[in-house]
């Protein structure tokens, strides 16, 4: 693997530690598998796009918008399930195969590229260092202030609100916690955050694609089982990162397969070596402690 | 303070499984008195608790709690007048959060924080205080989670956190029977000494007559969603558990026949 080649894979890395941290908001703390980010990450995508693009917009206030509109996304997902009693993973299918449909509206087509034009990344260039070290630069500082920002607000009084009404919905409510308004508030949250991966990767990548939200869902996923199961989780904090190094070696293990032409794997392969390695995390992970009493057992 | 007005309360309406809890239940708590709640299986004890807690709305009917008609409101609003524990120590606490996060979000019932840190220096020493209370040594594992707790110490915790902040009733649900019995006794000696203290308005469902007489002011039996005896003061102080029993046979015209009810 080149360097160019191991930036950029860290460049991925770190704007799917923004896909990790929404689900971790969802699946661990609110405990609502959410599957509307395969529709959030192109909405984002595709807003930043068209903001940059067609109406000029500068790219910071683009970004933002793009993750604004992640967040009505996960806001209707929510609303569905709050509102309605719509069954959670029923909600997030119907939004995301709704905004499959936004999306090509926004973009008036399936893609939109976004070659030659302003990006969030044109702030780094031109400074005597070439761009892709500097990318990644950016990103990770970017990436970590909002981490750092998410363990601040899991710590005040609404964010433990927020961790007590997944973990613990009838007694959240006793509580005086209003568990809907959590509902509503983390998946906006987890899909603002989704968005803002979209419109970073749509940037990088040059182009925004009505496609690009296929498997989205496993990524963050992947990322949280991985990261959770490989590092202590015992605070806010830990757990947060945690999820940011699962984004990382995920994007890390899908290079890998894409490289590793000797194992004989080709390109194609990739799916099936990223489901191995979560696999493998989660196997590993259980027979640990299972070895680990079988140990005992015999020394005793 | 509770004013629970003609509340009927049907399970699965119009279904085959229709089934009525509550017939046109009347039932007044005055301020400061506790309440014991007695009754057999689907009598329909447990169910009158949920209805002034807003777990079950009632089909007709009117919950007035402190001057205030909460019959449209809310759990998380009502919450703010009522508190409540449950019969499972799991419920009553947050197992993934620790003591005092667990106590903070008692505290955020009546005094929400919003952006401010849910914990600050005054909430730690307030917890620290009130823990101490139970001589169990919890002030000193205020970063445990809840989740390291055995159910009794769990159950002391739930209590704690309900009487804390300004609620002034609170409803207590079978606390003590998913309890070994030395814990169950060293929970409701508990009980009574906060509810004393507080002076708190407290309504108490348990399937033991013993401790129904025992504990409080007042005593009311539930059969088949009626109060069918109700007895405070001198009446109820000379009353032990066979009197019970001969005035459920002589007014219902047949044996109680719930073995938890005649041995707890």
């Amino acid at each position: 693997m080149s360097l160019y080649e191991l930036l950029g894979t860290v460049e991925v890395g770190l704007i799917f530690g923004l896909v990790a941290l929404g689900a971790f908001i969802t699946f661990r703390i609110l405990d609502f598998p959410d599957l509307t980010v395969e529709g959030s990450f192109p909405l984002g995508a595709a807003m930043a796009a068209i903001l940059i693009v067609n109406f000029g917009w500068n790219p910071w206030p683009a970004t933002l918008a793009a993750a604004m509109a992640g967040f009505g996304a996960g806001f209707v997902t929510a609303f569905l399930n709050v509102r309605f009693n719509i069954l959670h993973i029923l909600s997030g299918i119907l939004v995301s195969i709704s905004l499959y449909s936004i999306n090509l509206r926004i973009m008036s087509g399936p893609n939109k590229p976004l070659l030659g034009a302003h990006t969030i990344f044109s702030a780094v260039q031109g400074w005597g260092i070439p761009t892709y070290i500097l990318s990644p630069l950016l990103l990770a500082i970017i990436i970590l202030a909002i981490k750092m920002l998410l363990d601040l607000f899991l710590h005040t009084g609404l964010g433990m609100n927020m961790r007590a009404a997944g973990a613990n919905p009838a007694m959240a409510a006793a509580n005086g916690v209003n568990v809907g308004r959590m509902k509503l508030l983390g998946l906006g949250m987890a899909n603002a955050l989704t968005a803002l991966a979209g419109a970073m990767f749509a940037q990088s990548f040059g182009a925004a694609d009505a496609y690009m939200g296929i498997g989205v869902i496993i990524i963050g996923l992947a990322s949280v089982i991985v990261g959770m199961s490989i590092l202590p989780v015992r605070t806010i904090a830990q757990a947060t990162l945690a999820c940011l190094f699962g984004a990382m070696l995920y994007r890390f293990a899908v290079a890998f397969s894409l490289n590793a032409d000797f194992l004989g794997l080709k390109a194609s392969d990739v799916q099936l070596v990223t489901a191995l390695l979560v696999v493998v995390t989660l196997v590993g992970q259980s027979s640990r402690s299972g070895m680990g009493k079988l140990l005992k057992r015999k020394l005793s | 303070m509770i004013d629970v007005s003609d509340v009927r309360v049907t399970f699965n309406k119009s279904t085959p499984l229709e089934s009525v809890a509550l017939r046109e239940l009347d039932l007044v708590v005055p301020h400061g008195q506790f309440l014991t709640i007695i009754g057999s299986n689907g009598a329909g004890k447990s169910t009158s608790l949920n209805v002034i807690a807003g777990l079950v709305r009632p089909d007709c009917g009117k919950v007035v709690v402190g001057g205030q008609d909460v019959t449209d409101w809310p759990i998380h609003q009502r919450s703010r007048l009522i508190s409540r524990v449950f019969q499972d120590p799991k419920m009553g606490t947050c197992e993934d959060l620790t003591i005092l996060e667990n106590f903070a979000l008692a505290h955020g019932r009546t005094q929400p924080r919003g952006f401010r840190f849910a914990i600050d220096k005054g909430i730690r020493e307030r917890a620290a205080e009130r823990l101490k209370l139970l001589k169990l040594g919890l002030e000193n594992r205020l970063n445990d989670k809840v989740g390291l707790l055995s159910g009794g110490q769990r159950q002391a915790v739930s209590l704690l956190m309900a009487t804390t902040g300004e609620t002034r009733v609170l409803l207590l649900d079978e606390h003590t029977a998913a309890l070994d019995p030395k814990t169950a006794e060293f929970v409701m000696e508990l009980t009574r000494a906060i509810v004393t203290e507080l002076k708190l308005t407290s309504v108490m469902v348990t399937h033991s007559m013993a401790q129904a007489l025992h504990y409080g002011d007042r005593t009311v039996m539930f059969h088949r969603g009626r109060i069918i005896f109700d007895a405070e003061g001198d009446k109820r102080a000379a009353m032990q558990v066979s009197d019970l029993l001969a005035l459920f046979k002589r007014d219902q015209g047949e044996e109680l026949s719930d073995d938890a009810l005649l041995l707890g």
